[in-house]
């Protein structure tokens, strides 16, 4: 159990950092930008309760929006992408006793499950951000790319991230990406 | 107050995630207003040393353009010397030593800072630096480069400091076209970092393609002709009394490194103008 939390901690604590040192100030093509640190969200374990996922949903998106000066919309997505976590999953996953069982991932739901699960929540949190972030003159077309390209980018990046944790738990091997 | 309380309890997640939204919400929809707010920016102490100890790092990435842009600002700097000597001389001679004054750039100071996280890819912009009130620096400075104008110093904290951008939809600074009385308003339309406009410009002055705008002075902000960029395109605005100029902005934002900040000998002065005017 120790263990877990432990390694919950670490896990946001890399992807918080890594998120706003690196990965917040690159925007491909100036469309797509990576939310690494959502990772650490969607690997919770499904038995922490609904409320403290949303309160740490929250302050991790509150850490990036001090960082790069957009308060609260980063907040807002995360906590509306860590609301929505069970919902959808109840949407993937006919039986209970699969949801409430540990952190969802590849092993546990499959991985065509986990992958839709993924990328319905990245797709929510980009659909929120840019929905808010679009002012005045960021033109429609533009703020659906930033959505469509980032959370594309973002799922690429959240299943590399997983390949590469998922190996070194389960066997030996030397990760590829 | 008990129903209330097991209402709450029974449905404490719903609660918790209105509770988190509006607070959200406050956060995105509350007014400009928040110099109170420090610590919610990226001048406050964690973030700034966190985004110091990276610039450590990434600071190195652009030195060789900046040393070319720095060799070729010192070599126009050079020629404008000899020229200026040349023509101090010349009026020295014409008039007599002592009855000259020269408009000068005396009084400003300028405050050299590090850039610690910039942005240029957001609808706003902001830029933090490492120098804050312990360097002198007060909110509302000017803040250029060694190319041109940057942006205007907006929440200060003792050891870092948060820019608002030129490529900020909050940014508004009046300039105006080099050697002419013909100004308007810098604004950015939020599509290309490399391209500002100048708006309300009168319509029925012709400007050149290529001519240089600058800064006009009218405020403390900066001093008048801080260049800003070169004019590459107009048109007419849709009411017809003004025109709006698209100006490929000198100032490289993609790679800014080191920029100076200006504080004006009239800051004060004004300041206590502008209050005494807010207290009538």
């Amino acid at each position: 159990m120790a263990k877990t939390v432990l390694n919950i901690i670490v896990t946001f604590l890399i992807l918080l950092i890594l998120q706003v040192t690196v990965f917040s100030h690159i925007c491909l093509f100036n469309v797509a930008v990576p939310f690494v640190f959502l990772y650490a969200i969607l690997r919770l374990p499904m038995s922490l309760a609904p409320s403290w996922v949303m309160i740490i949903g929250f302050f991790s998106g509150l850490f990036i929006d001090i960082f790069t000066d957009t308060p609260g919309m980063n907040a807002l997505a995360s906590t509306i992408l860590s609301a929505l976590r069970r919902p959808v999953l109840k949407m993937y996953v006919n039986r209970d006793d699969d949801i409430t069982s540990d952190a969802p991932s590849a092993k546990s739901l499959g991985g065509f499950t986990y992958a839709k699960y993924a990328f319905t929540l990245i797709l929510a949190y980009c659909l929120v951000l840019f929905i808010i972030e679009a002012s005045s003159f960021t033109g429609f077309s533009l703020t659906m790319m930033r959505i469509v390209f980032s959370t594309i980018l973002s799922f690429a990046l959240v299943l590399g991230i997983d390949s590469i944790t998922g190996e070194r738990q389960n066997d030996k091997k030397t990760p590829s990406l | 107050m008990r129903n209330l309380l097991n209402f709450l309890i029974k449905y404490s997640s719903w609660s918790v995630f209105i509770i988190l939204t509006v607070l959200c919400l406050f956060l995105i929809y509350k007014d400009n207003s928040y110099q109170r707010y420090v610590f919610l920016t990226s001048a406050n102490g964690l973030s700034a040393s966190v985004y110091k100890t990276t610039s450590n790092v990434t600071g190195y990435f652009n030195l060789r353009e900046i040393n070319d842009d720095l060799n070729e600002r010192q070599a126009a700097l050079e020629t404008e010397l000899v020229s200026l000597r040349k023509s101090l001389e010349t009026a020295k001679e014409l008039l007599g030593a002592d009855s000259i004054k020269l408009p000068s750039l005396s009084g400003y100071k300028f405050i050299t800072a590090h850039v610690i996280n910039n942005s240029i890819n957001r609808p706003n912009n902001y830029i933090t630096i490492e120098k804050g009130s312990a360097d002198g620096i007060e909110p509302q400075m000017g803040v250029i480069d060694r190319n041109g104008i940057v942006g205007i110093v907006d929440v200060v904290s003792d050891h870092a400091a948060r820019v608002i951008s030129l490529l900020n939809s909050d940014f508004k600074l009046s300039c105006k076209v080099k050697n002419t009385s013909h100004f308007g308003a810098l604004i950015w339309d939020g599509k290309s970092p490399e391209y500002a406009i100048l708006s309300e410009m009168p319509s029925h002055v012709r400007f050149v393609r290529g001519d240089t705008v600058v800064t006009s002075g009218y405020s403390a902000v900066f001093p008048p002709d801080i260049p800003v960029g070169i004019i590459d395109n107009g048109w007419r605005d849709p009411d017809g009394n003004f025109s709006s100029l698209k100006i490929k902005v000198f100032t490289d934002f993609s790679t800014l490194s080191t920029v100076k900040v200006i504080s004006s000998p009239l800051r004060k002065e004004l300041k206590q103008l502008e209050e005494q005017n807010s207290d009538e």
